[in-house]
């Protein structure tokens, strides 16, 4: 049994020959916000399935708050708050009649019932829209809609995937900042989305996963400052004076290569990411009388972070969670079972 | 802003049902056949009252009530039902329910019981209308109200019917039920307006539902019973086709069949000395069970298995039989036929009878051969159950233009060329011109064959689902 929130331990999920999930392992640790990012049928929906206990593991386990989803499922259900990628809408319902099916599902009844929609449609700010039919809202509306319904029972986890996907920007901002609240009250929440941006600004950690196998966990800073994909550091210089200066300085250099002239002077690339080699290399601008007006390293957006880490993977597979060995006789595809 | 919450509905009743009752109570099919309904009944009853000189206006009157409110709710609101389950499958809605406290089978139950509520209402709707047509006289009240309720429960099983079935992911199914609906609720309507027009004026026809005879309780008393068990069986197909692995119908829905079976074995022993009569009632008794339990998807989870495992030796054994999944779905199908099997020792056959050998026989090998192609065809999930049905409704239509060639050709030789198929063996065994005692051992030994490679792949599957339950555990 695990402290964590989320305990994932050699999790595999195949369908027939294809290994959506492919050995992963990892914590989240209560109270955390963790992005969940991949491409396209890299394994995260599985992945969220197996935790919210509508799919079953291959192998191996997964637990929330040290509850086994696939031994105990209904005492995990009661821990989650499952929002899925895509959902429709009941015709002829109103929002106030569709949190309150879903309440009197959970079991609320009474009084009781009637609080726990008035708090959520508080926090979600549904209450304008209560005698609104639920299939004719906004996605931004609908998706705090979803939200609500998924904090009915209180959760104190929240599985989300891609929650962002089709909101416009004010939509997204308030998403944004439901989830900050509610990872201010300590609910522990896995997110998933593509907006790789967003996630950084408000995930604690990040799981990127990439055919089913993590490739990277750890906060969105670590990740922007890593080296790219032959270990260089690239750096944004700036000077007074013609910026062709630079280039003819960085032609004479080793270890330096300008990648970029820019108006005010040029992007360059430094070979190692040793901080002290980026120290000699601006001591030996100013000696060699280049007026440097600004000198720094570039933080790279996660988008290029994640891409820089997919050619690590594919020129050598660095940084890749390796999944344990199978047994002996791997235990077959229950789906070919069938 | 203060927010009116609804209280509509009470909290004992069933969540789904609220939800399905808000929303169905505001649907435009419900509203508009429900005031047609009201519509067209009291412009006919007023027509008749003002202008109705014959004795029989009594008969008309009840005639045409019956009629527009079987239309009502043997058709219409069965139709409903189609897209009950697929709809909220479709809005990936089913995951966020289950994850809920509500239950598939209660998920299920919801969405029936609601078109069967508003159904009801209809029902309480026609009554005024029952009641004055009472003063027109000649009015038969044990079968009138006898007949009203025989309509109600044909719909609220026809709309099991269809609720189970719009699980289905097949398009083609679900198309065929409103297809097979509509000729169904035809030929009931024209059934009932011919007897009741033409049957003795009406009296004969409602004397049946009067139930003054032996013979008439016990073919209402079945009528209804097969209902119930239909019903049963169809919402719990729909609820096999939503559930989560985790959660176990197959248990119960195999214990209801072993004991109707039992309890039907017992009575026909007791009571039945006609094997075509024994022949029906187990047909009747295994089609849905045998439907369900040969395509059940056959992934075992810790949380069902345990429950098992937790009797030990017992336990296993009967696990074999009992637990989710094909495998264990066709040892039990073998289980029924052993017990029904009892039943047909204890009739009198006048002589060795080649002809209801055969057709039993070749009964038994069409409800094991879909299941064969299903396996075969490696259909996966809730496809094998849709496609069972529909791999049964082609074998049928097979047969049956084979049937309509041989009589056309007035030759049955090619019939030989089907014989794999099981149902062309019971056309074969009318054709005089064929060797009955060729057929009879053909069906045999196909149909063994059959039986005997079916049962070894389930040993296999059922063996090997076990290893992978045992396996399913993390290799570090």
């Amino acid at each position: 049994m695990s402290d964590a929130a989320i305990t994932v331990h050699n999790l595999y999920r195949f369908f027939g020959p294809l290994q959506a999930v492919n050995g992963i392992s990892f914590e989240i640790p209560h109270g955390s916000v963790c992005g969940f990012v991949g491409a396209n049928g890299a394994g995260k929906t599985t992945t969220m399935r197996i935790l919210a206990s509508l799919d079953y593991p291959t192998m191996g386990h997964a637990e929330i708050c040290g509850i086994n989803v696939t031994h105990h499922p209904a005492d995990v259900r009661r821990l989650i708050g499952w929002m899925p990628d895509h959902f429709g809408n009941y015709d002829n319902m109103t929002v106030l009649e569709y949190l309150d099916f879903y309440a009197r599902a959970l079991g609320y009844k009474g009084a009781e019932r009637r609080q726990r929609i008035d708090e959520v449609m508080e926090f979600t700010d549904l209450v304008p829209l209560a005698d609104r039919f639920s299939n004719k809202l906004s996605k931004g509306m609908t998706q705090r809609l979803c939200l609500g319904r998924s904090l009915l029972h209180d959760p104190q986890v929240l599985i989300m995937d891609e929650p962002a996907a089709g909101l416009d920007p004010k939509a997204r901002v308030e998403l944004k900042h439901l989830i900050r609240v509610l990872a201010k009250e300590g609910k522990t929440i896995f997110i998933s989305s593509h907006i790789l941006s967003e996630l950084g600004e408000m995930c604690d950690t990040l799981l990127f996963l990439n055919n089913g196998r993590i490739v990277h966990h750890g906060d969105s800073e670590s990740l922007k400052r890593t080296s790219d994909s032959l270990g260089g550091v690239l750096y944004d210089v700036q000077i007074d004076g013609d910026p062709q200066a630079l280039s003819d300085w960085a032609i004479l250099q080793q270890n330096v290569e300008l990648l970029e002239t820019r108006k005010q002077g040029g992007r360059i690339r430094i070979d190692t990411e040793d901080p002290s080699k980026a120290a000699d290399v601006l001591a030996r601008m100013v000696r060699d009388n280049l007026r440097v007006i600004d000198f720094h390293r570039e933080q790279r957006n996660l988008e290029d972070a994640f891409i820089d880490m997919l050619s690590n993977i594919e020129s050598g597979n660095k940084g890749v969670q390796t999944p344990p060995p199978l047994p002996p006789k791997p235990a077959e595809d229950p789906q070919a079972l069938i | 802003m203060k927010i009116a919450f609804p209280d509509d509905f009470s909290d004992r009743l069933s969540p789904m049902l609220v939800k399905e009752l808000r929303q169905g109570l505001r649907t435009r099919a419900f509203i508009g056949v429900f005031l047609t309904l009201q519509i067209i009944l009291g412009i006919i009853l007023l027509g008749a009252g003002t202008t109705a000189t014959s004795d029989h206006a009594g008969n008309t009157i009840s005639t045409i009530i019956f009629v527009f409110f079987s239309i009502a709710v043997i058709i219409i609101q069965p139709m409903r039902g189609m897209g009950a389950l697929s709809s909220e499958i479709k809005g990936n809605t089913i995951d966020m329910m289950v994850l809920t406290r509500l239950s598939a089978w209660r998920i299920v139950t919801g969405k029936w019981s609601a078109i069967v509520s508003q159904s009801a209402l209809m029902m309480v709707t026609i009554i005024p209308y029952l009641i004055l047509r009472y003063f027109f006289g000649g009015m038969n009240l044990v079968g009138e109200i006898v007949l009203i309720l025989l309509i109600f429960i044909t719909s609220a099983t026809l709309t099991a019917i269809t609720v189970g079935l719009s699980a289905s992911t097949s398009v083609i199914l679900r198309s065929i039920i409103p297809i097979i609906g509509v000729i169904f609720g035809t030929y009931s309507l024209f059934a009932l307006l011919i007897f009741s027009r033409f049957g003795g004026g009406g009296g004969s026809f409602l004397d049946y539902f009067s139930m003054e005879t032996q013979e008439s309780r016990i073919g209402i008393g079945l009528f209804v019973t097969s209902c119930l068990y239909y019903g049963f069986f169809l919402l719990s197909i729909g609820t096999t086709l939503i559930a989560p692995l985790a959660d176990n119908y197959s248990t119960l829905r195999r214990l209801v069949a072993l004991f109707v079976t039992t309890v039907a074995t017992a009575l026909c022993v007791m009571y039945v000395d006609d094997i075509e009569v024994l022949m029906v009632i187990f047909s009747l008794i295994f089609t849905p069970i045998f439907t369900i339990s040969l395509t059940e998807f056959n992934m075992l989870v810790p949380p069902v298995v345990n429950r098992f495992r937790r009797y030990g030796f017992l336990g296993r054994i009967f696990g074999a039989f009992f637990l989710p999944g094909w495998a264990s779905g066709l040892f039990f199908c073998y289980l029924l036929l052993v017990i029904a099997s009892i039943s047909f020792n204890f009739v009198t056959i006048p002589s060795y009878n080649q002809e209801l050998i055969t057709v039993t026989i070749a009964m038994v090998g069409s409800l094991i051969f879909p299941g064969l192609l299903v396996y075969f065809f490696k259909m996966q999930g809730p496809a094998r159950v849709s496609n069972y049905i529909l791999l049964s409704a082609a074998i049928g239509i097979v047969s049956l233009t084979l049937v309509a060639i041989s009589e056309s050709l007035s030759n049955g030789g090619f019939l030989w060329l089907f014989i794999w198929l099981p149902p062309v063996s019971m056309i074969m065994i009318e054709n005089h011109r064929i060797d009955e005692d060729a057929v009879l051992i053909s069906t045999a030994l196909i149909n063994i064959v059959y039986l005997v490679a079916f049962l070894v792949l389930a040993i296999r599957q059922y063996r090997d689902s076990m290893q992978n339950l045992n396996e399913s555990k993390s290799p570090d």
